[in-house]
């Protein structure tokens, strides 16, 4: 058997010298940190030719030395990041996003839960809902009172539900005086259909070319004929 | 300033009400400011006769107002010249005498309606006319009817629906800033907006004189056999102050000139619409609470009044008045009145709530917008104008993106649709970030633009809705109909004037409330 040889001291914890190519596009890469850069500005920034630098990403991206990720705001570009960074948010689109995209079917059924304790309860706060969502274990994934938040947040926007300062008193009376509370909206939820939006004008695209005698009048007008069956 | 839409609206319904002269006259009017005979005749292009008999028209309608101004002649003389001035507002209340004549019907009974409708028929009427229009519509015509005239007419001076006419020519001293008479820039628009202020208020009467009932003489006969005691110095001072009284009663019925006072019927309308909007919001008994508050408000007939005020006492005695209100305690008023957000003051003892009307107002003014978004725009867009709306400062996309979980590429779309339909300003802002220059766009919703282009909107509908009633009319008339087809356009026809009156309610909460 033969002497086995003493290992190098560094030679776990350094790894092989990069090829001279493969070195600068790796330095322009990791000086982004976790904004990225796109393969264009990586070819700018280094001035190597197109072949050189898609040979030298396909093997730092086989050495794990980085990653490709998708850029919320351009998902067809190809966007690199070392994989000791994370994509900062500008690049990711946030909590909500994966792969570039809006996870819209979490949000809708984050939106469908919180909507339903709200419901049942008179006026609640942010916490309570929280609390009842994690305790309810409804939800296969972890979800933050942030994200919750912002959940709800867009719920007073679309005027499903009503955000409200407690009063301390009368239907506030358990929610101390000062705290924000929430409840589903009275009378109509949501916005009633108005007075301009409900006549043809009101919505039509072409509003701006409409005159008394032009081509586009009310004499003529398609939408008005559709609206009231007068096609004959 | 009015726009472009709003006077082909005015237009338009002076000319459906008055013809195509008359019309010509107004839009000169509405379009170049005040003006004097010959400058309209000269921009018409019609004879000195054709434009005072248009003139008389709509000044006999309120839809135009003399005054005189001092101007400035040959070797420093000075002469009086008489301006003609459009008033655009009493011309959009044209489109709303039905509304009006509901509103009297309601709250005085169908007689009272029907004086109103020859009042708003005729534009201004004596009291004298009146009865005559009045009594020839019935048989003949027998003193107790003219006391039940009387009265009702009473009851409309009385309610403030009616009003004595204003000054015909009032004159209006020359302000110091005038802009030189040449120029016809932005800056004569906004001399127009101030003058036609000064003439208004310089025209109107005080609320005793107009509202100032006819006094009511009567021809007793007890009256005249007393007459026979008294001594000789009396009765001839006692003839000589009767006479006085008969001499004003005769005037007052035969010269003084009354018409509808519109500032009364916009409040009314306003009333209903807070009430209304209350009501959807926040309950049944609420929209009880608010009438009552207005109701017993002490700036009832004011309709530029932006809050209104009224003691606890007066509140709960109009509530318990209502049949909804009838068994409410004096708690839930008081937990009703808190839930409007109304502020409470004590004074000589007593409580007094004040609400503002305002807020409900924009309310409205802002639902209204905020529909004509989802409708137009969808639910994306709806939600980041409402955003925008409360945010009232500048907002980086991703930020609105981020704020409203819309997704990033959907919401720049969005953005964009809105600000090139005017509805949002943007402002683009380069932003230094790890050795890369990015450009970055603030969005902001103005709020004064967008209601002025809402606005906009509904007068170029309304002008719209006039125009296709008016063809669905003339398409009636053309021979070889079937009835199925005359029966479909008259659907047509009830469609679209109702349309029509809800869409004004719609511009009056962005014009007059």
């Amino acid at each position: 058997m033969l002497p086995q040889k003493r290992p190098h001291p560094d030679s776990k914890s350094k790894p092989p010298p990069l090829p001279e190519a493969e070195q600068k596009i790796y330095t322009s890469i990791k000086s982004k940190q976790s904004m990225g850069i796109w393969t264009a500005d990586i070819k700018r920034e280094t001035g190597l030719p197109n072949t050189v630098v898609t040979k030298a990403l396909k093997s730092l991206q086989n050495k794990n030395l980085i990653k490709d990720v998708v850029n919320v705001h351009n998902r067809a570009k190809k966007m690199f990041m070392a994989v000791e960074f994370e994509p900062s948010r500008e690049i990711s689109g946030g909590s909500w996003y994966t792969d570039g995209k809006l996870d819209t079917e979490l949000i809708n059924a984050l939106k469908r839960v919180c909507l339903r304790y709200i419901a049942e309860h008179k006026v609640t706060t942010m916490e309570e809902i929280s609390r009842s969502i994690e305790a309810s274990r409804v939800l296969n994934v972890p979800c933050s009172m942030q994200q919750l938040l912002e959940i709800v947040r867009t719920l007073v926007l679309d005027k499903e539900i009503e955000e409200f300062r407690s009063k301390g008193a009368g239907e506030f009376a358990r929610v101390p005086s000062g705290k924000t509370c929430y409840r589903i909206s009275r009378g109509k939820v949501g916005t009633e259909a108005g007075y301009l939006a409900s006549v043809p004008c009101g919505v039509c695209p072409r509003i701006s070319e409409c005159t008394p005698d032009g081509v586009i009048s009310p004499k003529t007008c398609v939408y008005y004929n559709k609206w009231l069956n007068l096609d004959f | 300033m009015i726009s472009q839409d709003g006077v082909n609206l005015a237009v338009c319904v002076i000319t459906a009400h008055f013809g195509d002269l008359v019309a010509k006259v107004c839009s000169c009017l509405l379009k170049r400011g005040s003006l004097s005979l010959q400058e309209i005749v000269r921009t018409t292009e019609f004879s000195n006769s054709q434009v005072k008999n248009c003139l008389l028209v709509l000044i006999q309608h309120n839809c135009v107002q003399a005054f005189s101004v001092p101007r400035g002649g040959a070797g420093g003389a000075t002469k009086t010249v008489t301006q003609y001035m459009a008033l655009f507002d009493n011309i959009l209340h044209r489109m709303r005498f039905s509304k009006f004549l509901a509103i009297v019907k309601g709250d005085l009974g169908v007689q009272c309606e029907t004086l109103l409708q020859g009042i708003l028929g005729y534009g201004r009427l004596t009291f004298d006319q009146l009865m005559v229009r009045a009594t020839s519509k019935q048989s003949e015509g027998s003193s107790c009817n003219v006391d039940v005239l009387r009265k009702n007419f009473s009851k409309l001076v009385h309610g403030h629906y009616v009003e004595r006419c204003p000054r015909p020519e009032p004159f209006i001293a020359p302000s110091e800033e005038a802009a030189p008479a040449r120029k016809r820039s932005s800056k004569f628009r906004e001399e127009i907006l101030s003058l036609e202020q000064q003439v208004v208020i310089a025209a109107s009467l005080t609320d005793a004189e107009r509202f100032s009932e006819i006094p009511n003489t009567g021809t007793d006969a007890s009256v005249t056999e007393d007459k026979q005691d008294v001594t000789v110095g009396d009765k001839r001072k006692f003839e000589s102050t009767e006479l006085d009284e008969e001499t004003e009663a005769t005037i007052s019925e035969t010269e003084v000139l009354w018409r509808a006072n519109f500032q009364k019927f916009v409040f009314c309308l306003k009333k209903k619409v807070c009430v209304a909007k209350v009501r959807s919001r926040k309950g049944l008994d609420a929209g009880v609470v608010l009438e009552a508050i207005i109701e017993s408000s002490e700036q009832e007939c004011d309709s530029s009044k932006i809050y209104v005020k009224a003691s606890m006492d007066s509140i709960l005695e109009k509530v318990r008045g209502k049949p909804d209100g009838i068994s409410m305690t004096l708690e839930l008023v008081r937990g009703i009145l808190e839930d409007l957000d109304c502020s409470s003051h004590t004074e000589d003892c007593n409580v007094y709530y004040t609400i503002e009307l305002q807020c409900i107002t924009e309310s409205c003014r802002k639902d209204e917008v905020e529909s004509l978004i989802l409708t137009k725009y969808g639910k994306e867009a709806f939600r980041i104008f409402g955003l925008l709306n409360r945010k009232g400062s500048p907002v980086e996309t991703d930020q609105i993106s981020d704020f409203t979980l819309v997704d990033k590429k959907v919401a720049q779309q969005v953005l964009y649709n809105l600000w090139k339909d005017d509805f949002l300003s943007m402002q683009k802002v380069s932003v230094e970030g790890t050795g890369q220059r990015r450009e970055n766009f603030l969005w902001k919703l103005n709020k004064k633009s967008s209601w002025n282009l809402v606005l906009n909107h509904l007068y170029h509908a309304a002008l719209n809705l006039n125009q296709k009633i008016t063809h669905v009319v003339e398409q009636e008339h053309e021979a070889l109909l079937s009835e199925e087809k005359l029966k479909h356009l008259k659907n047509s026809r009830t469609i679209l004037e109702l349309s029509l009156l809800k869409l004004d309610d719609a511009i009056m909460i962005f014009h007059d409330f």
